[in-house]
């Protein structure tokens, strides 16, 4: 299995700005790190979620990976970050931006063209792509997205599930190796996060595509995910399947976090009854918890024998 | 007085630029010391309707009362939002929106938190009495004389619901207060909320989060396309979780796992783990 | 709830179908004409062609109408100032105190509003009908720089977004009881420091915001050149106006300077 993102021993602040009051400092003058060693590696297909308090440097991670962190940011870099077969720090952004493709949290200032069609297309130009080949891309990434039939609108006439959606094309469309979300639903209603989450899904049949995911949403990681990562101040404090991660609820819950209300179920029934469920979905608690259950007539009976439902 | 009515809506209707039409015939009663919250798809309404509440938005058709702070001859009145401005209204009717970036401005916290009460024209003692007493209740007093803008995303949010919380309204509306933060910090806030609940202030919430209207709204009002679709207590919204699906509105995971599991004998309104818990365990006993 | 402020009218007419830059040519030279004659009736004629040529295109009768009520505080005004400031002619229609009305005075005020309505209306038929990616290419291929036409873009595009986070922002400092209504001038104009600030911490995220954006979108790839989706090229018919245009643009700024056409606010010559 090929290696897209390998992230060696990671440290990295931000710059302190004279004058100015930026980041917190150390009692001898230095700039706290935000990253203080992160060690990752992600295999071409995987996907990877990401987790972790407000502020622990999740974004900053995630633009460690298309270079804007450390030669747009400035600041102090030690270690390495190996993208799609490229350093960080000896490739221009442009160049690792059309390997690695980040959308953000705001969909409100990802939409700087006035068409949608236009707004999917500024990648492709930008990389000096033959205007035919512009086309095509267009097209594919907005049927991607279920977008099509929107191409001429303007940014006032979306929705915020729909401008993310555009995000998310306007990225496709460049045709990235790694897909970098980061907290792509925050803002957006119900609907809007179950249309991302719906292109999420469909993104992930792609066995080509490398995905990582920083999200709030424990429930959707579960569904999502190959492997955890759970960040707690500038480091790795937890990276496993999800199962294994979110079986760790006192942990989680220390570094203050959540996680899906059935791991929290199974935890409550393995302290209480001495059971070793895990349930990452809602079905597994389903067929679990009825599976201790029989209906005879009106009578219901809930064995005490455990079935322990591992995976 | 608890029980007595602090929001009343009389058949409204709300029109943008006399074009869309937000709010349709909405009929309404909040009482005093009610915690609401505010479900509903963007562009349901949510965001207009209780905009309504303190006198941003005044009604195209109907009217909105809301119980005045002065305790005159006997209790507040219920007055006109038409009558007053929102500066008026802001006495009573607190806003914390959506945004915190949208609200901070000041040099420092303290200064943040004091520009409500100094708008209301308080005496200077009473403004500082009440900026210490918000540092205190939300932990702030560390980054109290720090500029609000540069702090963590977390800490805006706090100094955000501080500030409307320093004017000591009598009604809280918070616009998705819990966006983009962790779970700790969820909670936190959402217990620094439930304190005031405790104190007699009325809450309204307007949220996304299922799992936080399920733990910790004691009623529900679920709009769509502007109308009311059913405002009752919360638990019996959720037990009638089609409702909600109606307007694409999905119940906490533990609440559809109960649900699910009706025809075991699992009551159909399950708000939270534990209740799950306890009555899973309860099942055999029937 | 979007704003929508747009001031581009998609729709598909000759007057779209034209080069963007053929239009521009027309919004420079047109101007260069209203600036150089002061009769009225070549005022009236002028803003008769262009509100045919706008309605020929597809554009409602609303937006037109917007022009109008955007420009009435001017074609009050000037007239008005023109009247009290610079009375001149024979013909006394008014006189009150050391206020002195003539009618040569009241007939230039009223050439010279219509003169900035006729401009306006000219620029109008470009911005109708051009959207802005077509409008931006233009000016690129006319020689700005591209990051210049991009920055002109993106402030276009955020226009209604920062109008509406004036409301949002206004609102939400209201909410806190701040009052805009009371107090004297000064007062009045202080209480909107809180709104002002908020809005430039806020635009100040939003612009980092979007630089990452845009960053991520490979802008600035060394070695490559921009190619464009969507180019302009210019068609037959768009030599055409061009010839068209500038051999009106020659006649009549002759008429103008060698016959004296147009120079008397009432009289053709």
């Amino acid at each position: 299995m090929t290696l897209e993102i390998s992230i060696r021993d990671l440290h990295f602040s931000y710059p302190v700005l004279s004058g100015v009051e930026g980041p917190p400092l150390a009692s001898d003058g230095e700039p706290i790190p935000v990253l203080k060693g992160i060690d990752l590696e992600v295999e071409r297909g995987e996907f990877v979620s990401i987790m972790g308090p407000t502020g622990v440097g999740k974004t900053t991670l995630c633009l460690a990976l298309n270079g804007i962190v450390p030669q747009s940011t400035g600041g102090t870099i030690r270690g390495e970050v190996v993208v799609a077969g490229l350093n960080t720090r000896q490739h221009p952004v442009p160049k690792l931006a059309s390997q690695v493709g980040i959308v953000f949290q705001d969909p409100e200032s990802q939409f700087f063209n006035m068409a949608v069609e236009d707004e999917v297309a500024f990648g492709p130009e930008s990389l000096g792509l033959d205007p035919r080949e512009i086309r095509e891309r267009v097209d594919w990434a907005l049927k991607a997205v279920g977008m099509n039939p929107h191409r001429h609108r303007s940014p006032f006439q979306l929705s915020g599930g729909e401008k993310q959606r555009v995000a998310i094309a306007s990225i496709l469309a460049m045709t990235p190796r790694i897909l970098v979300l980061d907290e792509p639903t925050s803002g957006l209603d119900p609907i809007g996060k179950a249309e991302v989450f719906r292109v999420v899904r469909e993104l992930k049949k792609r066995e080509q595509m490398t995905i990582v995911m920083v999200e709030q949403e424990s429930e959707k990681i579960a569904e999502f995910s190959d492997r955890v990562v759970i960040l707690r101040d500038g480091k790795i404090a937890l990276l496993d399947t999800p199962d294994r991660v979110f079986a760790q609820v006192e942990l989680m819950h220390e570094i203050g976090l959540a996680v899906p209300q059935v791991s929290e179920l199974a935890y409550l029934f393995n302290t209480r009854h001495n059971t070793s469920y895990t349930f990452t979905c809602l079905e597994d608690a389903y067929q679990a918890l009825v599976s201790r259950i029989t209906v005879y007539e009106s009578r219901i009976t809930v064995h005490e024998s455990e079935v322990a439902y591992g995976r | 007085m608890a029980g007595e009515p602090c929001i009343v809506v009389q058949d409204l209707w709300y029109s943008y630029g006399g074009e869309v039409t937000a709010l349709q015939g909405i009929d309404l009663e909040i009482e005093d010391g009610d915690y609401v919250a505010v479900i509903g798809q963007n562009g349901s309404g949510k965001t207009t309707l209780v905009k309504h509440f303190n006198g941003l938005l005044k009604p195209t058709r109907g009217r909105v009362l809301v119980r005045g702070l002065s305790d005159r001859e006997g209790s507040p009145l219920l007055r006109d939002t038409a009558d007053l401005t929102a500066g008026q209204l802001a006495q009573t009717v607190g806003y914390v929106f959506q945004n915190p970036d949208h609200q901070i401005f000041c040099a420092t916290t303290r200064q943040e938190l004091a520009f409500g009460p100094r708008n209301l024209d308080l005496p200077e003692a009473e403004v500082k009495r009440r900026v210490e007493e918000a540092l205190a209740r939300f932990d702030l007093e560390e980054v109290a004389d720090k500029p609000p803008a540069v702090l963590g995303y977390g800490l805006r949010r706090k100094i955000g619901v501080a500030a409307v919380y320093a004017m000591r309204p009598r009604i809280f509306i918070l616009d998705e207060p819990t966006t983009g933060l962790d779970w700790r910090s969820t909670m936190e806030l959402m217990e620094l909320i439930g304190e005031m609940h405790c104190h007699g202030h009325t809450i309204i919430l307007v949220t996304h989060d299922m799992k936080l209207v399920a733990e910790f709204s004691q009623k529900s009002l679920v709009l769509r396309d502007g109308q009311v679709l059913v405002y009752d207590d919360t638990r019996n919204v959720f037990e009638h979780s089609e409702i909600l699906r109606d307007t694409q509105i999905e119940p906490p995971q533990i609440t559809a796992l109960a649900k699910r599991m009706v025809p075991y004998g699992m009551p159909g309104d399950v708000l939270s783990v534990e209740e799950f818990y306890t009555a899973y365990c309860g099942l055999g006993e029937r | 709830m979007s704003f929508s402020f747009d001031l581009y009218v998609q729709r598909r007419s000759w007057l779209h179908a034209v080069d963007p830059r053929v239009k521009l040519a027309f919004v420079f030279l047109g101007t260069v004409l209203m600036l150089a004659f002061k009769n009225l009736f070549i005022m009236l004629l002028s803003l008769a062609i262009t509100h045919l040529i706008i309605s020929s295109a597809g554009v409602p009768g609303h937006k037109v109408r917007w022009v109008w009520k955007t420009m009435l505080p001017i074609n009050i005004m000037i007239p008005l100032l023109w009247v009290i400031f610079y009375p001149e002619g024979p013909t006394v229609l008014f006189q009150f105190w050391f206020l002195k009305v003539t009618a040569l005075s009241f007939l230039r005020g009223i050439a010279l509003a219509l003169r900035l309505d006729a401009i306006a209306f000219i620029c109008f038929t470009w911005l109708f009908t051009t959207d802005q990616t077509s409008l931006v290419r233009s000016l690129v291929k006319l020689g700005l720089p591209f990051e210049w036409g991009l920055v002109l873009a993106i402030g276009l595009r955020y226009i209604p977004t920062f109008y509406g986070l004036y409301t949002v922002v206004s609102e939400a400092q209201q909410a806190r009881a701040l009052d805009l209504t009371r107090g004297s001038f000064f007062t009045r104009v202080r209480s909107y420091l809180p709104i002002l600030v908020a809005m430039l911490i806020s635009a100040l995220r939003t612009s980092e915001q979007l630089a990452r954006a845009m960053e991520s979108r490979a802008l600035g790839l060394p070695g490559v050149q921009r190619t464009c989706l969507r180019d302009i090229r210019f068609r037959p018919a768009d030599y055409a106006y061009t010839a068209l245009l500038i051999a009106l643009f020659s006649a009549l700024l002759t008429l103008r300077f060698q016959f004296g056409l147009g120079t008397h606010p009432l009289y053709l010559f």
